[in-house]
C-alpha cells in the first residue's frame, strides 16, 4: 500500500469541510427542485396546488395543461405540511381551506393574498355573480363576511340542515319532517332515539347523526340558533357559560349520552356518515345538500332520501349556517399568482366547476352555475324545493382569527367525554372549556397582536 | 470480527507484508511486538505518523456519511427544537417571542402531561415486558428440532415486517364494533359485541398489536440462543437438571445481553409509540384529542400540541424532556442490570 505523506486533517476541518459541501449539495438540490417546480414540460408554467387528491384528479391536471398550457403539481392536504412550506417561504401557490374556518386565521396573520384585484380583472369570476356564501371568504381584520376576499368557495351547504331515509322513518312508525318548516332540535333527538336499532351490542341502525363539519364550529352554531353568540364581541373569547351555549352544550351531551348517533363516546366504525348513510344504516345524517352528491350515485337510496330544513331550538331564531365553503386561498408569497389565478379561474369558473355543479356535491357558488344542479328526476327536484326554501334563512356564523378551528376542536374533544359519560355536569362542562379555550386563544391574541 | 479487533487487524498486515523490518531495525535487533505497537520503529522505514494520518483518514472517510446524516438530521434538528422549546413561535404567526424556561415552567404543572407520561409508563412496563416473554417463547419453540422450521420463523416473523401503518388499519378492521373480526367470534359463543376501539378496550387492542410483532424480539432472542454453547446444555442434562433450571440457570444469563439491549430499544420505542393514532377513528391533528383517553400517551399529547394546537414551542420542550427521561431511565436500567447481565466477552476491556 502506497503510503502517503502530509499534515493530517484536523477534525474540524474535516467536519468543517463535511458541513460545506453538504450544505453545497443541499443548494444544488433545492436549485433543482425549484427549477421543476417553476417550468411545464414544453415550456408553460407550473403551479403548486395543496389539495384533497380527488379535488383535481390526474385527468383534471391533464386537461389544464392541455386547456391553460399550466402544469399543475398537486401537494396533498396537510396542515403541518402547509405551516412547513409556509415557513421556509416556498409556500404552495393555491390551498385548499374552509371559508367559514379558516380565512379569519390566515388573514390575520397576514399570510394571505387579497384577491380583490384578480376578481376585479378577471372577466370568469364576476363579482355580481359570486353567491352570497362566498362573503365567507371575506375578511375586513375585525368581522368575517366584510373586507377584502382572500378566496372563494368551490361550492356550499347549508350544513344544519339533515338527510332521512324515508324508508327507516316508515319501518320505525315515525313521521316524516315537513319540507319546509323546521322541526325543534328536541323532536329532532327523540326521533333519533325512536328510530336507531340495536343487535347483539352492535348498532345496526343509527338514529341519527349530528356533529355538524366538527365540534367547534358546530357549538358555534347551535349557540347563535339558540339566540346567542359563542363568541365575545371581539372574538378574543368564548363563554361556555351563557344560557345559549349552555343551551346547545346540553344537547348535544344528551344526544351523546343517549347513543342513538355517532360521538366520541360511540365513534362511528365508519370514520363519517357518508357510508352508513349509504348502506342504510343510518336514518338521519346532519349535512347539507352537499351529501347528496353520494346519495344521488345510489338511485334507490335516492329515492327515499329527503333534505330538511336545519331544526331550530324552541323559542330561538330560524338560521341556516354554512359552516364550510371550502375552497382555495392564494399564500401571500405564492411565486406564481398569476398561473396560480388562472388556474383559480379554471377552476372554480370553467369546466371544473360546472362538472362539480351536475354532480350534486354542493351548491355552485357562482348564481350562473346553479341551474345546473342535478334536477332531473322527482326526487332530485324535491331536494332543489327544500334547498330552494331554505336559502331564504342563510346565515353565517363568525369565526375568530384567534385560535386555529383544529386547535378548538382538539381542546373540545379532550374536554367532553368526560360529560357524555356522566362523570362531570355540563356546568363543570362549560367551565373547563371555558378555561382550556380561553388560555389557547389568549395565546393566539398575542401572536396576532 | 468486533469492532475492538478491527486496529488489530489493520496492524497485521503491515507487518506480514514487511517481513524485514520486523526482523531488523536500524538498531539491528529483532523488535519485540510491543515495540511495534508503539511504533518505536517506524521512523526508520515509514515517514513518522503516516500510519495515524491513514488510519484516521480511513476512519473519517468511513464514518463521514454517518456523520453528515448525523449533523444535518439528528443534531440539528435537535438543536432546533431545543431553540424553539424557549420560544412561542407556532408556525405562523408573526408575533411569536423568546419566553426562556416558560415552556418547560408550564409542563411541570400541566395535568394532562403528567397524565399521559403516566399512560406512557404504563404502557411501556406491560408492552416491554410482555413481548420479550412472547418473543423469547416463539424463540425457544423455532430454535428446537422441528419439521418445517424455517417455514414457521418466517411466518411469526413475517408481522415485524409489515409497517406500522399497515398493522393499524388491519387493526381498526379487525376489531371493529360493527363489522370486526373480533366480534364476529364473540357473536358465535352468544357474547355481546365490544366496543374494542374505544375505552376501557382499547389499551388491550394496542397491547395486542404490539405482541403482534413480537417476531422482532423472537428474531433476536433467536440469534441468541444459537450463540448458546451446546456443551453446557449437555453438561447440564447429563447433571440432572430439568429443562426449566438448564433454560432458568444457562439459557437466560447467557441471553441477558441479549435481553438487556430488548429491554432497552423496546422502551424506547414504546413510549414513543404512534399506534394510538393509527387505530383512531379520525386519525387527524385535530381527531387526535378524539381517541379514547386510555390511548392518549405522551406522543399523542406532542402529536396534539405541535399540529393541533401550533404550539412548536411547548411541543418542542415535551420532546426534549421525554429525550432526558430516556436516558435516565436507560441509564438506571443500566445501572440496575450490571450485576445481573452476563458478557462472554468484556465489552468494556478497550477502553
Amino acid at each position: 500500500m502506497r503510503t502517503q505523506a502530509g499534515a493530517p486533517p484536523s477534525r474540524r476541518r474535516f467536519l468543517a469541510l463535511s458541513a460545506g459541501g453538504a450544505a453545497a449539495g443541499a443548494a444544488a438540490l433545492s436549485g433543482c427542485a425549484l427549477q421543476v417546480a417553476g417550468a411545464a414540460p414544453g415550456g408553460g408554467e407550473r403551479v403548486t396546488v395543496m389539495v384533497k387528491l380527488d379535488d383535481i384528479s390526474p385527468e383534471l391536471i391533464q386537461q389544464a395543461q392541455k386547456e391553460l398550457g399550466i402544469g399543475i403539481t398537486v401537494v396533498q392536504d396537510d396542515i403541518t405540511r402547509l405551516i412547513a412550506m409556509l415557513t421556509n417561504g416556498s409556500p404552495p401557490d393555491l390551498v385548499r381551506g374552509s371559508g367559514a374556518l379558516d380565512v379569519p386565521y390566515f388573514a390575520a396573520r397576514g399570510v394571505a393574498e387579497n384577491l380583490d384585484p384578480y376578481f376585479a380583472r378577471s372577466t370568469v369570476l364576476k363579482v355580481d355573480d359570486l353567491d352570497p356564501a362566498n362573503d365567507l371568504w371575506r375578511y375586513d381584520g375585525r368581522t368575517q363576511g366584510k373586507g377584502p376576499r382572500y378566496g372563494m368557495a368551490k361550492d356550499f351547504s347549508q350544513d344544519a340542515m339533515f338527510w332521512y331515509n324515508s324508508a327507516l322513518f316508515d319501518k320505525a312508525g315515525v313521521d316524516y319532517p315537513p319540507d319546509t318548516e323546521p322541526i325543534t332540535y328536541d323532536a329532532w333527538l327523540e326521533n333519533a332515539k325512536r328510530l336507531a336499532r340495536r343487535k347483539n351490542g352492535q348498532t345496526t341502525v343509527y338514529g341519527g347523526s349530528y356533529n355538524g363539519l366538527g365540534l367547534g364550529i358546530l357549538f358555534t352554531n347551535l349557540t347563535a340558533a339558540a339566540g346567542g353568540s359563542l363568541f365575545s364581541a371581539d372574538f378574543s373569547r368564548v363563554d361556555f357559560t351563557k344560557p345559549e351555549a349552555r343551551k346547545a352544550l346540553t344537547w348535544y351531551v344528551d344526544y351523546a349520552k343517549a347513543r342513538i348517533g355517532p360521538s366520541l363516546v360511540q365513534p362511528n366504525p365508519d370514520g363519517w356518515d357518508g357510508p352508513t348513510y349509504v348502506a342504510n344504516r343510518m336514518a338521519m345524517s346532519g349535512s347539507g345538500y352537499w351529501l347528496g352528491g353520494m346519495i344521488n350515485a345510489e338511485p334507490k337510496l335516492a329515492e327515499v332520501s329527503r333534505l330538511a330544513p336545519a331544526p331550530v331550538f324552541e323559542g330561538g331564531p330560524r338560521l341556516s349556517s354554512c359552516q364550510g365553503a371550502t375552497g382555495m386561498w392564494m399564500p401571500k408569497k405564492a411565486r406564481n399568482k398569476d398561473a396560480a389565478w388562472r388556474v383559480f379561474e379554471w377552476f372554480f369558473g370553467e369546466g371544473p366547476a360546472k362538472a362539480r355543479a351536475e354532480g350534486g356535491w354542493g351548491i355552485p357558488s357562482l348564481k350562473s352555475l346553479q341551474p345546473l344542479m342535478p334536477h332531473k328526476e322527482d326526487y332530485q327536484q324535491r331536494v332543489i324545493e327544500v334547498q330552494k326554501a331554505e336559502l331564504k334563512h342563510f346565515s353565517v356564523t363568525p369565526f375568530t382569527p384567534y385560535i386555529k378551528w383544529d386547535a378548538l376542536e382538539a381542546l373540545i374533544n379532550q374536554v367532553i367525554p368526560a360529560a357524555m359519560n356522566g362523570r362531570i355536569s355540563v356546568d363543570t362542562l362549560a367551565g373547563r372549556l371555558n378555561s382550556v379555550v380561553n388560555e389557547q386563544m389568549k395565546r393566539g391574541k398575542e401572536q396576532v397582536g | 470480527m468486533t469492532a475492538e479487533q478491527i486496529p488489530e487487524a489493520v496492524r497485521r498486515p503491515r507487518t506480514a507484508a514487511r517481513p524485514g523490518t520486523e526482523r531488523t531495525t536500524s538498531a539491528g535487533t529483532t523488535p519485540t511486538p510491543n515495540s511495534i505497537r508503539t511504533g518505536a520503529s517506524r521512523s526508520t522505514d515509514l515517514p513518522r505518523g503516516s500510519m495515524t494520518v491513514r488510519r484516521r483518514r480511513a476512519f473519517y472517510m468511513f464514518t463521514s456519511p454517518w456523520i453528515i446524516g448525523f449533523a444535518l438530521l439528528t443534531v440539528g434538528p435537535m438543536a432546533y427544537a431545543l431553540w424553539l422549546s424557549f420560544t412561542t413561535f407556532d408556525g405562523i404567526s408573526p408575533r411569536w417571542r423568546y419566553v426562556g424556561l416558560g415552556n418547560y415552567r408550564e409542563l411541570l404543572s400541566d395535568p394532562v402531561t403528567w397524565d399521559s407520561l403516566g399512560r406512557a409508563g404504563v404502557f411501556a412496563l406491560t408492552s416491554v415486558p410482555l413481548s420479550i416473554v412472547a418473543g423469547l417463547a416463539l424463540a425457544v419453540l423455532v430454535n428446537r428440532p422441528i419439521k418445517a422450521r424455517g417455514l414457521f420463523r418466517t411466518l411469526l416473523y413475517l408481522p415485524a415486517v409489515v409497517p406500522p401503518v399497515g398493522a393499524g388499519l388491519i387493526f381498526k378492521q379487525l376489531f371493529n364494533r360493527d363489522s370486526g373480526a373480533a366480534n364476529g367470534v364473540l357473536h358465535v359463543f352468544g357474547i355481546d359485541a365490544l366496543a374494542w376501539l374505544d375505552d376501557p378496550y382499547a389499551r388491550y387492542v394496542i397491547l395486542m398489536a404490539v405482541l403482534w410483532g413480537a417476531g422482532n424480539v423472537m428474531i433476536i432472542s433467536l440469534a441468541g440462543l444459537q450463540d448458546v454453547p451446546r456443551e453446557l446444555h449437555e453438561a447440564a442434562r447429563i447433571d440432572g437438571a430439568s429443562a426449566w433450571r438448564t433454560f432458568r440457570s444457562i439459557t437466560v444469563p447467557l441471553l441477558s445481553p441479549v435481553l438487556l439491549f430488548q429491554v432497552v430499544t423496546g422502551m424506547i420505542a414504546s413510549v414513543q409509540t404512534i399506534m394510538p393514532l393509527l387505530i383512531a377513528p379520525v386519525p387527524t391533528p385535530a381527531g387526535v384529542t378524539a381517541i379514547p383517553q386510555t390511548n392518549y400517551m405522551y406522543m399523542m399529547h406532542v402529536f396534539a400540541q405541535y399540529f393541533a394546537m401550533g404550539r412548536y414551542g411547548y411541543a418542542s420542550a415535551l420532546l426534549w424532556v421525554l429525550f432526558v427521561l430516556i436516558l435516565i431511565v436507560t441509564g438506571i436500567v443500566f445501572k440496575a442490570t450490571s450485576g445481573v447481565v452476563f458478557y462472554n466477552v468484556d465489552p468494556e476491556a478497550k477502553k
